[in-house]
């Protein structure tokens, strides 16, 4: 479904990604990790067809997506609907007046008929468990609610493939449980999700495959989840887990905890 | 336009009820709809789509502008600030005060001699802004030039292209926030330079806010938008009430950390070499002022 060949984005002179290669297949869910600044969240808008590479290939089914071809209209709108983008800042998101016309932006642009819009939703938000904030405006939502309302007003396109730019960040446990069920459910039916994160706790419990990134904007591990949390030594190396001495109970002794 | 077909029977059918098969997957809390689970058939009407693509540019021009400052190598860029800023107004004080047209070409030639040393992005950005503008003064005088006003009407031009062309190289040459730093130097008051310095912070970080905006705009924009105005409103609001909740939350942050409305900015540029033959070219220009004061 993706395919990201020899990629490589600069800004400014400087090496954001650094010749990266991977492969996404449908259905997948994969998390992006690495300390902060590695590129990851330039890797999801090169994803989304925000910025465009420099070097290499981007194939999204089977098509090239170049510069160029984000230019036109009609192939920038197939790409856009299938592919859903959920910022790390909710507020940069969301302009609409309320809640509503937020999640019926995005229908209402396709062209569904106000009926079909009126269904998706309020099928996004029951799904979301946002029913009582239809009526409200976004910008004065708690942080849970508006990254539940940015997530609704991407899902209501209802896009192939969900890319969440550190979707636990800012977030109280509660919700960040709460998120955790629903991306396994989204999961669970099919929709391919990838996603930045540093949160080592729950990673294993979205994506099943983990791709590490050093410090040198480079591709070190492309693994299982599980195995990658398992390679303390790596996690360290990149910088993502440090280690630190302090008391437990009777004695000192030393652990590794990650910068989340 | 769009159709529906579902293509997720696998996932569901291995683990899922009968009745989850038929309709929608659910777990103990949710329940996803069908049209979530099938994949969307999606065709998009043709409309251009300049809108939303030019305000992007636009804001990111403006944002390269603020970030190229960072990374400027320019030759120029090493001159100690209020020596830059005292030469910049030195320079444009003579150039308006003389009468001499030699005088005048003496300083365009300085000025070519130091663009030289630019970059050609930077060049490119200083030239256009003064051609422009050039080109605006020629514009109204040309009825004089036609009346037979040759003089004036060649002098005032040639005297608006070099005047811009120097505020142009300070603006290149020098970054905002050490300009701002340097009117301290010429006794511009504490709580201007402080307005100063944040709106043109607020400038770079509002601006990056406007243009996520644009860009999550643009990602949901796949099909005919009818309310283009509306959008660019919702945004522009968004701006607007973030740029409210910033500004009180520095305003208490500063309470905080005892602002009594003193600003003190240290200056820790030294005079160097290069900002002595600055200094001296400019004593130059004074001479040759006075020497050319006579010349038409």
């Amino acid at each position: 479904m993706i395919e990201i060949k020899d990629v490589s984005y600069s800004y400014s002179n400087s090496i954001v990604l650094d010749k990266i290669n991977m492969n996404i297949a449908e259905g997948e869910a994969v998390a992006l990790m690495g300390a902060n600044g590695c590129g990851k969240s330039t890797l999801l808008k090169l994803i989304n067809g925000i910025i465009s590479q420099d070097h290499g290939q981007y194939r999204f089914n089977g098509e090239e997506v170049t510069h160029k071809k984000l230019q036109d209209a009609s192939f920038s709108r197939r790409f856009h609907q299938k592919i859903g983008f959920v910022f790390q800042n909710s507020d940069t998101q969301l302009f609409n007046t309320t809640v509503y016309d937020e999640i019926a932006f995005g229908p209402r642009q396709m062209g569904l008929e106000e009926v079909e819009v009126e269904k998706r939703v309020n099928d996004c938000l029951s799904l979301l468990h946002i029913e009582e904030l239809k009526a409200r405006t976004p910008y004065h939502l708690s942080g849970g609610e508006k990254r539940k309302t940015a997530i609704a007003c991407v899902i209501s396109m209802n896009p192939d493939v969900l890319v969440l730019d550190e979707p636990m960040n800012g977030l109280d446990p509660k919700t960040q449980r709460w998120l955790v069920n629903f991306l396994q459910l989204l999961h669970r039916s099919g929709k391919t999700l990838i996603m930045s994160t540093h949160n080592l706790d729950l990673v294993q419990e979205i994506a099943d495959r983990a791709i590490l990134f050093d410090e040198n904007h480079r591709i070190v591990e492309d693994c299982a989840t599980k195995k990658l949390l398992e390679n303390v030594e790596l996690l360290k190396r990149v910088n993502l887990v440090d280690q630190y001495y302090h008391v437990h109970g009777e004695g000192e002794h030393k652990h590794y905890h990650d910068h989340n | 336009m769009i159709m529906s077909e579902h293509h997720m029977g696998d996932h569901i059918s291995q683990e899922g009820t009968d009745q989850q098969k038929k309709s929608a997957y659910t777990s103990s809390v949710y329940t996803i709809p069908d049209w979530l689970m099938a994949s969307e058939i999606y065709e998009p009407q043709t409309e251009r789509d300049t809108f939303v693509n030019k305000s992007i540019l636009s804001v990111f021009s403006l944002l390269s502008k603020i970030k190229a400052q960072e990374t400027n190598q320019a030759l120029w860029y090493d001159i100690n600030t209020p020596v830059n800023i005292a030469g910049t107004f030195l320079l444009l004080l003579l150039v308006a005060l003389s009468k001499s047209f030699v005088f005048v070409l003496i300083i365009g030639v300085y000025l070519l001699a130091v663009l030289s040393t630019f970059d050609a992005p930077r060049l490119v950005r200083i030239l256009k802004m003064s051609m422009g503008t050039t080109l605006f003064s020629a514009v109204i005088m040309l009825p004089a030039f036609l009346t037979g006003n040759s003089y004036s009407s060649i002098m005032i031009p040639c005297k608006v292209l070099i005047s811009i062309t120097i505020m142009g190289l300070l603006s290149q040459s020098a970054k905002w926030n050490s300009i701002t730093g340097a009117l301290k130097k010429f006794y511009i008051p504490d709580i201007f330079i402080l307005i100063l310095d944040i709106a043109i912070k607020y400038m770079y970080m509002l601006g990056e806010l406007s243009l996520c905006l644009f860009q999550a705009l643009k990602l949901r924009s796949v099909g005919k938008n009818k309310s283009k105005y509306s959008s660019l409103a919702g945004i522009t609001g968004t701006v607007f009430l973030q740029s409210k909740e910033m500004a009180e939350d520095m305003y208490h942050a500063m309470e905080c950390r005892g602002f009594s409305g003193e600003y003190h900015i240290i200056h820790k540029q030294r005079i160097r070499w290069k900002d002595i033959i600055f200094m001296v070219v400019n004593a130059g220009f004074i001479v040759l002022f006075f020497y050319f004061r006579s010349y038409q």
